[in-house]
């Protein structure tokens, strides 16, 4: 059976537990402080990645020239 | 090499999900909040340092290694005199200077003050009870929880924090008055 001084301990305890809790802001600056920044990818890095692989595609898709004499073209 | 995001991310998750736990066991043992934080930062640090062998651990081995630097970290500080007496110097005044965010200022200063006789009587308590109800109360674990992090049976732990309680029960009899 729960008496009105252990409800009251069961209280005082959560309260006790909450103001003594690490806060979010201080628990992110620990955080903060441990993970160094990840680097971001540069701007431009997704439309040069698009470039090179287009070039790459285009010559290995590409006749070669022995290939087309060959023919006689 | 850098840190990737997955990196970044997983050690997030670790970190969220046992910050309260190690931030109440270092409350437990060492008393000082800023040294329980600068504890709970190097016990990260170290986790940090030592991601690719505790990622892919279960969660309960996990606790466990943390716990363990956790551990080896208190009881490096209770070697250094100058924590000691830092710790010591706040248990003096750490009563006195809380606040919290309960409505009502005459109500706030009651609860004030019987917080700040519960944190001397939490004081008062032996370190090994005082640990277990603080991961227990401020750290949200279980019984079972807080055994596997201290390397303890669950029933020892239950034990004590009966133990604990009981002797908190006994120091604060106005309680029964007030209620």
């Amino acid at each position: 059976m729960t008496t009105p001084a252990r409800h009251d301990l069961d209280e005082l305890l959560a309260a006790w537990a909450h103001a003594r809790r690490l806060p979010d802001a201080d628990a992110e600056r620990i955080r903060q402080a441990i993970v160094p920044a990840v680097p971001a990818l540069e701007a431009t890095w997704w439309s040069e990645f698009n470039s090179k692989l287009s070039t790459a595609i285009t010559r290995a898709t590409a006749t070669p020239v022995p290939a087309l004499a060959a023919l006689g073209a | 090499m850098p840190p990737s995001r997955d990196d970044a991310a997983v050690f997030t998750r670790i970190f969220d999900q046992h910050r309260h736990a190690v931030h109440a066991y270092f409350l437990g043992r060492v008393a000082d909040p800023e040294l329980a934080r600068d504890l709970v930062q190097e016990t990260f640090l170290r986790a940090w340092r030592r991601l690719s062998e505790l990622a892919p651990l279960p969660e309960e081995r996990q606790r466990a290694w943390i716990f363990t630097v956790a551990r080896n970290l208190a009881i490096d500080s209770y070697r250094a005199s100058a924590a000691r007496q830092a710790a010591e110097e706040a248990l003096r005044h750490h009563a006195a200077t809380q606040d919290t965010t309960v409505a009502g200022p005459h109500l706030q200063v009651e609860l004030d003050e019987r917080l700040a006789q519960l944190d001397a009587a939490i004081r008062r308590l032996p370190e090994d009870q005082r640990v277990i109800l603080s991961m227990a109360t401020a750290g949200g674990l279980t019984s079972r929880e807080i055994g596997e992090a201290l390397g303890e049976p669950a029933g020892t732990v239950r034990y004590r924090l009966s133990q604990a309680r009981k002797q908190l029960a006994g120091e604060r009899l106005d309680l029964e008055d007030e209620a």
